[in-house]
């Protein structure tokens, strides 16, 4: 009977969700002429409006295109200060260390998107849309610009007697830009293949998957870094001059890392494929989150500075006395764990906290001196005495502490030992990254670090110990009442004095902070509308099965709330991208500010800006526009839990 | 009242059996209002009690007192020898012996049915994966939707989803289970299949209090039936006595009412 029951139910309920599954935003396909009717003549209202529109769009389209193609343009400024946008005075011996970043990010996002790989397929149908629409753009833009300035032997343009500039015919201007019909042609016909094979397959919606198209573009695009003629363009810093040769390919030392960069994403990205099914799937996973939540660190390190370690002193000095600090903490902090330990180590522990609290009072009055480090350290096992009760009993439950402690305690002791080290990286100035790369750096190591900071935040803010709420609330409401730049300028002057001698770069390293907590609290507030939208039965669920509270939190809350916010928090990711142009008024050089102020101040490019601000738009409205895709990717991939 | 006697009253079968549930002058307060006014009752080993009463009467509340998603203010509650205090460790024991089945469900819309089963053998039981699925394919098959495990709640009817609801609970290896109106939220041609799996688990001897309407299940399947009004339990007795001669007006005219 149960049976028989369940037979007439599943099938034809399954049955509803394959179908809505197979053809999840499908159109019906008009004819051309009937679509056109359709949507866009509608109604003679709508007719006007369309005519209207596509004069704008033409004349727009037609401005911009005279404009990059003008005569006047001197896109040398461009193409030799491509380093200079990238880096700027990055010194050019150093670079295999912004090598060593990008591929270690590379690799990493390879490895990522290979463990999470299930992107699912784009339709051969938008595939082959997308290739039709570029071609028929590029084959309009083509027409529409106007015919170009006749140039003389001299390169000078020629000017009639009356002195009005004299431009080629329509004609002669079609047949020049024949490289550029070709182009059209083959994307157009590229279009249309597709198509055709899409329409005579049997199934619908038959689909490629995306990394497949992903990497096919990116192959492409180094491919074309060896074979096509963009010409090698650069300044070359020894002789202090520009190399300006069109007609080559780009040169060696720009297609080879790029090459590299390529091969690492695809070969990790295999690599992630491959493990994502292993036994250690699971494993790998947290290992490569930890690595993105680490990396920010290790790129700090090894694209600014790469201390010169003196060895001689650490082996001698720094390690025995850190070991020695750590085998007393650790015997303090397992004797505070004993079972039977009572009122006596909330006493030990009150005490160090007094001691540690009493050595900050000291070093701000300068009553006798003590390494920043040591302070640091006694302040740690302080909070790790406090911590003690909840760690009672059990061994296992001990040895967690003493471990945790002995860890936090060995990273802070590396990184203080790194920032009080003298940099190799020789630094001029302030300038010394600049560029696209630090936009770049900045923008990669705000997000990442800020994203677990906000998380922290937001669940701090709904806790239900008040004093985390009140101290995450009051956290939150005060940096949202603070403009962005009144935060960074705050950062650059203050922490530079809180800061140990021997640091440089502390500039960067203070801007950072600022923003990072900056950025949290706003990454705070949409994860909290994530969390408010957590039903109580999930709560209930998760505690009735017998998760802590720790374990809610990971497995149940926080990945429903993020799914949730998502749109906010790519929204808030690409603001923050977009805000780093403000680091130019605290006085480093960013992408935009070197080509709104140091390449016009150039004696070769004096004054030439349009064309570099251009550029700088366009690559941002380029990263802006992948994430902005991305995230609605994902928002479809993960909402497909939540129907 | 003729609690006592009833008690002493409930099915022989059970005579000798442990006290798996005891709960003394239970009293909980929503604010002022007394959602429970000292109920006492003990359920034991491998009994089904079946608790139905008028809307507001407390019986959502009583048994969520037990796993300790409320928190009673006045009286005991031992759950299989452990009280319930508030010692933390006491509460995730208590937990990880007594299973849950909410009304709505509660899975959880992210994970897919087979991790919705085994999050929490593999987190709390700390059972290998490979082990856990193993017994969460298993767990389906008794629930009859073997076939189901990769896909999302969301994708299931939602006779289903409380199956798959059943199943986590069991994935524990719970002692007890709670259920609480676990077939309101069901159209009618829904209900039966979460209830013959219902009848399926009370066979195999597993302790059960159940919250339900459902007076054909109390008649075929309850050891007791419990009634409960106004926070109190008004009346107990096997299901012969309740629905052939109950004591009580109260009893006597909610009878009337939903049969
Ligand atoms: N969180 C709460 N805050 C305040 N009062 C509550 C809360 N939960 C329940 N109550 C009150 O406690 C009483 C008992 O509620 P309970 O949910 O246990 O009833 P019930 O018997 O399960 O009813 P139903 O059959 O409608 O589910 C009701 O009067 C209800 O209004
Ligand atoms: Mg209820």
């Amino acid at each position: 009977m149960q049976d028989a029951n369940q037979g007439s139910v599943d099938p034809e309920f399954q049955q509803g969700i394959e179908d809505r599954e197979s053809s999840p935003h499908e159109i019906p396909s008009l004819p051309v002429g009937q679509w056109l009717r359709q949507n866009l003549f509608s109604s003679w209202v709508n007719s006007v409006l369309t005519l209207f529109g596509g004069f704008l769009a033409f004349f727009a389209l037609r401005g911009v295109l005279n404009f990059v193609f003008s005569e006047n343009r001197q896109w040398d400024a461009v193409r030799t200060n491509l380093r200079a946008l990238m880096t700027l005075s990055y010194p050019e011996s150093q670079y295999i260390r912004v090598w060593v970043s990008l591929g270690f990010v590379a690799g990493l996002a390879g490895l990522s998107a290979g463990l999470w790989a299930n992107w699912g397929g784009v339709s051969v149908k938008r595939v082959s849309t997308w290739l039709m629409g570029t071609g028929g753009l590029l084959a309009v833009c083509v027409i529409v610009r106007e015919p170009s300035v006749i140039l003389g032997s001299d390169g000078k343009v020629v000017r009639t007697l009356e002195g009005s500039l004299q431009r080629e015919s329509f004609l002669d201007a079609m047949v020049n830009r024949s490289s550029w019909w070709i182009a059209a042609v083959v994307l157009l016909v590229a279009g249309i293949v597709l198509w055709r094979r899409f329409a005579s397959a049997t199934h619908r919606g038959s689909e490629l998957p995306v990394t497949s198209v992903v990497f096919l573009g990116l192959g492409l695009a180094v491919l074309s870094l060896w074979i096509a003629p963009y010409g090698h363009y650069a300044f070359i810093s020894e002789t202090k001059s520009y190399v300006a040769e069109s007609g080559r390919t780009v040169a060696f030392s720009t297609k080879l890392p790029w090459t590299v960069m390529l091969a690492l994403l695809c070969s990790f990205f295999g690599l992630g494929r491959l493990l994502q099914r292993s036994e250690y799937g699971g494993l790998i996973k947290g290992a490569s989150n930890l690595l993105w939540l680490v990396s920010p660190l290790t790129l700090f390190w090894v694209v600014l500075r790469d201390p010169a370690l003196d060895y001689g002193h650490v082996i001698s000095t720094d390690l025995p006395m850190g070991l020695a600090f750590g085998a007393l903490g650790g015997a303090v902090l397992w004797s505070l764990t004993r079972t039977g330990v009572g009122e006596a180590g909330r006493l030990v522990a009150t005490m160090l906290l007094g001691f540690a609290i009493f050595n900050w009072v000291a070093a701000f009055f300068g009553w006798y001196p003590m390494l920043q480090k040591a302070r640091i350290s006694f302040l740690l096992l302080a909070f790790a005495a406090l911590l003690a009760p909840n760690f009672m009993g059990e061994i296992a439950k001990r040895r967690q502490l003493v471990l945790g402690w002995l860890g936090v305690t060995a990273l802070v002791h590396y990184l203080a030992t790194m920032i009080n080290t003298p940099s190799t990286v020789e630094v001029q100035s302030s300038e010394f990254l600049g560029g696209l790369g630090l936009t770049l750096f900045v923008a990669l190591i705000v997000v990442l670090l800020s994203f677990p900071l906000g998380v922290l935040l937001a669940l701090g803010r709904t806790s239900k110990f008040p004093i985390f709420r009140m101290l995450s609330t009051s956290y939150i409401e005060v940096i949202r009442g603070v403009p962005l730049i009144s935060v960074l300028i705050f950062f650059s002057v203050m922490v530079p004095l809180f800061l140990p001698d021997g640091m440089e770069l502390a500039e960067l390293a203070a801007v950072l902070t600022g923003y990072t907590l900056f950025s949290a609290a706003y990454l705070a507030e949409n994860v909290r509308g994530g969390l408010q939208s957590i039903t109580k039965g999930q709560y209930e669920a998760a505690d009735a099965i017998g998760l802590t509270a720790a374990q809610r939190t990971s497995f149940i809350v926080l990945p429903q709330a993020l799914t949730v916010s998502i749109p906010q928090l790519v929204g808030q990711v690409i603001s923050t991208f977009k805000e780093t142009s403000l680091l130019a008024i605290i006085g480093l050089f960013d992408f935009l500010r070197v080509a709104n102020s140091v390449i016009p101040a150039q004696s070769e490019f004096l004054g030439v800006k349009r064309e570099g601000i251009l550029l700088v738009a366009i690559i941002y409205f380029f990263f802006n526009f992948t994430i902005s895709k991305y995230s609605q990717r994902l928002e479809r991939r993960v909402g497909l839990g939540e129907r | 009242m003729s609690t006592d006697d009833a008690t002493t009253a409930a099915n022989d079968r059970l005579a000798d059996r442990e006290d798996m549930i005891v709960c003394v002058d239970v009293d909980k307060f929503y604010g002022d209002f007394q959602a429970l006014k000292g109920v006492t009752a003990t359920i034991k080993e491998g009994e089904v009690a079946v608790i139905c009463g008028p809307s507001g009467s407390g019986k959502s509340t009583w048994i969520r007192c037990i796993n300790r998603l409320e928190v009673h203010q006045g009286g005991d509650i031992v759950v299989d020898g452990i009280e319930l205090t508030n010692d933390l460790r006491n509460i995730e024991k208590i937990r990880s012996e007594v299973g849950m089945v909410f009304q709505q469900f509660n899975l959880f819309p992210h994970l897919t049915v087979l991790d919705n089963i085994t999050l929490a053998p593999i987190w709390v039981r700390k059972k290998p994966r490979a082990e856990a699925e193993a017994m969460a394919r298993a767990l389906l098959e008794r629930v009859g939707i073997p076939e189901q495990a990769e896909k999302f709640p969301g994708q299931l009817s939602g006779g289903q989803q409380q199956r798959v609801a059943i199943a986590r609970s069991l994935a524990m290896e719970p002692r007890v289970m709670l259920f609480d109106e676990p077939t309101s939220a069901l159209d009618p041609e829904m209900i039966k299949e979460v209830l013959d799996v219902m009848k399926e688990l009370a066979m195999s001897g597993i302790t059960m209090m159940v919250v339900t309407h459902e007076m054909g299940f109390a008649r075929e399947v309850a050891d007791r039936i419990m009634f409960m009004e106004g926070g109190e339990i008004v009346e107990v007795g096997t299901p012969e006595h309740f629905f052939t001669n109950p004591t009580e007006d109260r009893t006597k005219l909610f009878l009337s009412q939903i049969l």
